[in-house]
């Protein structure tokens, strides 16, 4: 176990580090410092992958099957999407942005309960790895649209990131469109039924369904501040599906 | 009527109502749930008429994503009908060597166009568990090796001896100890416990913690180490009149399609070994949902490169 939470530690260091470069480098208006802090999150990241590759070999399967091993999975699709997006629409603050809900997420990450017991027969199946990839890459572009979001609330530049949370909110609305559907593939081989109203299947159609709500008002004109507003209303849903479902109400997907 | 029916406020409407429904379901209901009442299937049915009437409203003009992925969503819904009305669902209890095609619900019995004939059933650990023998005297704990033969003496003077092992404790006909079966569902352990200069042989059982307490000056425990099961699965002859038989395996994760009828490892009976719980099922709808899984995921994804 020593090996992976040693490089995992060290990306949530780097991460750390990168914030703290950001935060000096805004302050102290040093455009070079960012620029450290953006090589920060990529050595943050390939210490996230090493970390993970390693947790997959001790194992001996995918790390996706508690919270915790899921979690990290998510932190590690937040980071390359951070890059893509930021490359692809040259807008580089989604980076720092990156950084604190990373930090964040580490930090809920070190608070769950990292015992990894063997996977149940209802886990052993192919379908794990699609499944529960595309729900994270999902939830790791809704934290990132809602992170953006709420700091282009703060700097009252939402007309100019418009186009930018909207390509993130589509991009996890996508994935979850995935993450969805190959559950109720996989769950009609493994439960014998392709939907069973299962708090977890309830809440990710509640998510996807106020996502396609904000995305439908956006159509109808409520765009700007209002839409960023939107964006963070449907990420408390995320949170609620990913962390609420598991701990308040018990279900199929109780694995814990 | 068809404007309001296509309209978007609908469709928000119909978004905060199924939303209300579902926080109330997981969080509050105690009850029946709501998803079997008419009024949810009404919310349903609006919701696939509302999306339906907004793309046919824009056919013409609307890009092909937006056409597949709508159909889709409306394709679902019709699919998901077809289930809630028309999905058959029965267990089949089997027991090794038998053969049935009777499959039961809470209310009824219905043969199928088949019979199934449980050959044998399996089940599988991680790793072989292991039994462990821990002796509690005096607030403080002792393990016991648990090996027919190992003996420990505790501080207060007593020996424990271990005489037997078992996976599967049973009793015969005529009062005999017998292993019942190769899996760990009973596991149990005798000791020969010397106290005080009398000997006494117990028997001590994992799935019942706390025997023979009152009797004797400390307590023993027998439990189970990584007893985690990796599978367990079903080997099955499926027999059809006027067709030859089918040998198959049914697992969690790996059903058996069968002339229009699923076949599932549900459940199996940790007190009798030779005993697996089939579910069988028959869903019309789920190829159509299938379907229009299909046209959503494709709408999506040529959305997604607009």
């Amino acid at each position: 176990m020593a090996a992976q939470m040693n490089f995992i530690n060290v990306s949530f260091a780097f991460t750390l580090a990168a914030l703290a470069a950001f935060a000096a480098g805004y302050v102290l208006n040093l455009p070079r410092l960012a620029a450290g802090a953006d090589r920060a999150m990529g050595l943050a990241w390939l210490a996230l992958s090493a970390g993970l590759g390693l947790l997959w070999a001790s194992l001996g399967r995918p790390p996706l099957s508690n919270q915790y091993e899921s979690l990290l999975t998510l932190l590690w699709f937040i980071f390359p999407l951070a890059f893509y997006f930021g490359r692809k629409t040259g807008r580089r603050e989604i980076i720092p942005a990156a950084a604190l809900s990373a930090c964040l997420l580490f930090g809920a990450a070190a608070l769950l309960d990292r015992t990894a017991r063997p996977l149940m027969p209802a886990l052993r199946s192919n379908w794990l790895m699609i499944h529960v990839l595309s729900c994270m890459a999902a939830y790791a572009a809704f934290t990132l649209a809602a992170a953006a979001a709420l700091r282009a609330l703060l700097k009252k530049e939402t007309a100019a990131s418009e186009d930018f949370l909207l390509r993130l909110a589509k991009t996890g609305f996508a994935f979850l469109t995935l993450g969805i559907i190959t559950g109720s593939v996989w769950a009609e081989t493994a439960w014998g039924s392709w939907w069973s109203w299962d708090p977890k299947e309830t809440w990710s159609l509640l998510t996807w369904l106020a996502y396609a709500g904000a995305l439908h008002l956006r159509k109808k004109g409520i765009r700007g501040a209002r839409f960023g507003a939107s964006l963070l209303a449907c990420f408390a849903l995320v949170l609620f599906t990913y962390f609420g479902v598991n701990f308040l109400l018990s279900g199929m997907h109780s694995y814990n | 009527m068809l404007r309001y029916l296509s309209s978007l406020r609908l469709f928000f409407s119909l978004l905060a109502a199924l939303g209300a429904a579902f926080a109330y379901q997981t969080i509050f209901n105690k009850g029946a749930p709501v998803y079997g009442t008419g009024w949810f299937a009404a919310l349903g049915l609006l919701l696939a008429g509302n999306i339906a009437a907004c793309a046919l409203r824009r056919l013409r003009t609307a890009p092909l994503y937006f056409t597949l992925l709508h159909a889709g969503l409306v394709i679902i819904i019709a699919g998901a009908f077809t289930t809630r009305f028309y999905r058959f669902e029965a267990v089949l209890p089997l027991h090794a060597g038998e053969e049935s095609s009777l499959a039961q619900t809470d209310a009824a019995s219905y043969t199928l166009p088949f019979s199934v004939k449980l050959e044998d059933f399996r089940l599988e650990y991680y790793a072989e568990p292991q039994g462990v023998i821990t002796v509690e005297e005096g607030g403080r704990n002792y393990i016991l090796s648990s090996k027919e033969g190992a003996v420990i003496k505790t501080p207060g003077g007593a020996s424990l001896k271990v005489l037997r092992l078992l996976h599967d404790f049973g009793l015969t006909g005529k009062n005999e100890v017998v292993e019942k079966s190769p899996y760990w569902f009973n596991p149990a352990v005798q000791l020969e416990i010397g106290l005080g200069g009398k000997k006494k042989k117990l028997w001590f059982f994992g799935n019942f913690p706390g025997m023979h307490g009152q009797d004797l000056p400390f307590l023993v425990t027998y439990s189970l180490e990584q007893a985690e099961i990796k599978s367990f699965a079903s080997s099955v002859t499926v027999k059809r009149a006027g067709r030859p038989d089918v040998r198959a395996e049914i697992a969690v994760n790996k059903p058996l399609r069968m002339d229009g009828y699923t076949l599932y490892q549900t459940s199996y009976d940790p007190a009798d070994a030779t005993y697996s719980l089939l579910t069988v099922t028959r869903d019309r709808g789920l190829w159509v949902v299938y379907a229009g899984f299909v046209l959503l995921l494709t709408g999506v994804l040529l959305w997604l490169r607009k």
